[in-house]
């Protein structure tokens, strides 16, 4: 398991550096969908499995081949660096700290680290007992249509407009040609 | 008492990785020679349906063909186009080759074996205490379609890069044709294999086939069973479908600067892809192992599987040679204005029928 976690850990963390440096765009979208396919490995040890294939099939499987796709059409150079080094490290430092800090802070929310590193907290209503329980794909589909019922009908709502503008978009340059 | 937990679970680990190693080897050995077979059998099925003889003289009626080719493909020269990506250029074969290969360790091919006896050695299953249950399937996941889907969407990738690192103009054309075209039929196949998992009520293959035990899928999703299998053609680049390498206008498409392996490889990935597509179809649809007429056994199961899938890639096959190919806006029309409509009317009817059910 270790092992596993350790391999699929580094070569998200691989993907993400080679997204941010490499200089052509195609190798930026191709690391983007390595570090999905190691983050989805991720999820499939902390025994998501169905959260594990929604990442592959919606991020990888469908919005990277969107992102590759228009790459190919407007067929891209290299990246242009105007900033100095010193600029880039200082903003990326700063934006970094700042995101860990918030990230660890959500992250030890309720739990204490006791004697030998050992960390101490109380299991909340979705542990991977109770969710196993109950069925992954159900817990999930209980919760978003109950719970989260208005953020999800809102972003839904949110894409068909984005989808209806995408279209009226294109109709009107057509006609305009 | 800790040491021996230790070794339990040592062992327990070891016997893991050895099934899967074994099982692994298997599912790769079968699935090449069934790629190597099927190119002779759509060169026979061709030449009978034009009225030839196809290849007969390598072996007692044309059966070392494969090996042949095989040789050729070896031994030939690698050319590759100038100005290429050469990174990108030689992983897009292999990843096609991955891809297709990958996808296949989900298919339960027979119903699980529970070997009684070995307390404690294998994983838990509530279906099989105390005794170790072997999947004929390599990884046995709860999501084993969604599973499929989400390898299949990644093999787009390889057919855009093998497209895109050629720096030509024609495997470009037919590496974004394809990427147009996967998106859109991807929706249509998802569409349709919705309705028997909401039938079956899981979306683990195993429990797809168990729940076809009095009536497969196909009788109760005819619909499904046509938009999925004409969605797999155009998954897997098939005519009627075949734009990303339409040889009239593309040459080739997206593999036109591949040779010798490096277009092998494509070319096994599109033949292994046929095999899967069929064997979703078989275990989602017609029922899996089971035996197609109730007098017959069912302890046959993997030869029921096999004479399922073996029907399914003849119909493939059958399509090919009688169909011709689509002009790519009417490929484009087709899909999303007439399967996806379908596959959503399907969706809905199934829904109610399983509300009130």
């Amino acid at each position: 398991m270790s092992v596993i976690f350790g391999l699929a850990a580094v070569i998200a963390f691989l993907g993400a550096l080679g997204v941010v440096l490499s200089q052509r765009t195609i190798y930026s979208a191709m690391s983007l969908v390595l570090n999905m396919v190691a983050l989805a490995v991720l999820f499939l040890l902390l025994d998501a499995q169905f959260i594990a294939a929604v990442q592959i099939i919606v991020y990888a499987g469908a919005v990277m081949v969107l992102f590759v796709f228009i790459i190919a059409l407007l067929s891209p150079g290299a990246e242009e660096r105007l900033r100095s080094v010193e600029l880039r490290l200082l903003l990326g430092g700063v934006g970094a700290v700042a995101f860990t800090l918030l990230i660890g802070r959500l992250t030890l929310n309720g739990i204490t680290v006791g004697a030998h590193g050992r960390l101490h907290g109380a299991l909340g209503p979705f542990s991977p007992a109770a969710v196993n329980a109950h069925g992954q794909v159900q817990t999930l589909g209980d919760q978003l249509f109950t719970t989260y019922l208005l953020p999800f009908e809102v972003t839904s709502l949110m894409l068909l407009v984005a989808a209806v503008g995408a279209v009226y978009l294109s109709r009107r340059r057509r006609q305009l040609a | 008492m800790g040491e021996e937990g230790v070794s339990a679970a040592a062992t327990s680990v070891l016997l893991a990785v050895v099934v899967a190693v074994v099982k692994g080897v298997l599912i790769i050995f079968v699935l090449m020679t069934a790629f190597a077979y099927l190119t002779l059998a759509e060169r026979k099925v061709s030449a009978r349906i034009q009225l030839r003889y196809g290849p007969n003289r390598v072996g007692p009626f044309g059966f070392l063909q494969p090996a042949a080719d095989g040789v050729k493909l070896f031994t030939k020269e690698k050319v590759a186009p100038e100005g290429r990506d050469n990174f990108l250029y030689l992983l897009a074969p292999a990843l096609a080759a991955c891809a297709a290969l990958f996808a296949f360790s989900v298919i339960p091919i027979d119903q699980t074996i529970c070997i009684a006896g070995t307390h404690g050695a294998g994983p838990l299953s509530a279906s099989c205490p105390g005794g170790y249950p072997l999947h004929w399937d390599l990884a046995h996941l709860n999501i084993g379609l969604l599973f499929i889907l989400a390898i299949t969407s990644l093999g787009v990738y390889a057919i855009f890069l093998g497209g895109w690192a050629s720096n030509s103009k024609y495997p470009l054309l037919g590496a974004l044709r394809s990427s147009a075209q996967l998106i859109s039929y991807e929706m249509a196949v998802s569409f349709a294999l919705i309705g028997p998992v909401l039938l079956a009520g899981s979306l683990n293959l195993e429990t797809i086939v168990n729940q076809q035990h009095s009536l497969w899928f196909v009788f109760l999703q005819p619909m499904g069973f046509l938009l999925y299998f004409t969605g797999a053609l155009a998954e897997t680049n098939r005519l009627p479908f075949d734009l990303p390498e339409a040889e009239a206008e593309l040459v080739a498409g997206y593999h036109t600067e591949y040779s010798g392996m490096r277009f092998g490889l494509f070319f096994m990935a599109e033949y292994i892809n046929m095999v899967t597509v069929c064997s979703i179809a078989t275990v989602v649809f017609l029922g899996g192992w089971m035996a197609p007429f109730f007098f017959l056994p069912n302890w046959l199961g993997p030869i029921w599987f096999v004479a399922k899938v073996a029907l399914l890639l003849f119909l493939m096959m059958w399509v090919r040679w009688t169909f011709p190919r689509l002009r790519y806006d009417r490929l484009m029309q087709f899909g999303w204005k007439v399967l996806l409509p379908l596959g959503l009317a399907n969706l809905m009817l199934t829904s109610v029928f399983v509300a009130l059910r």
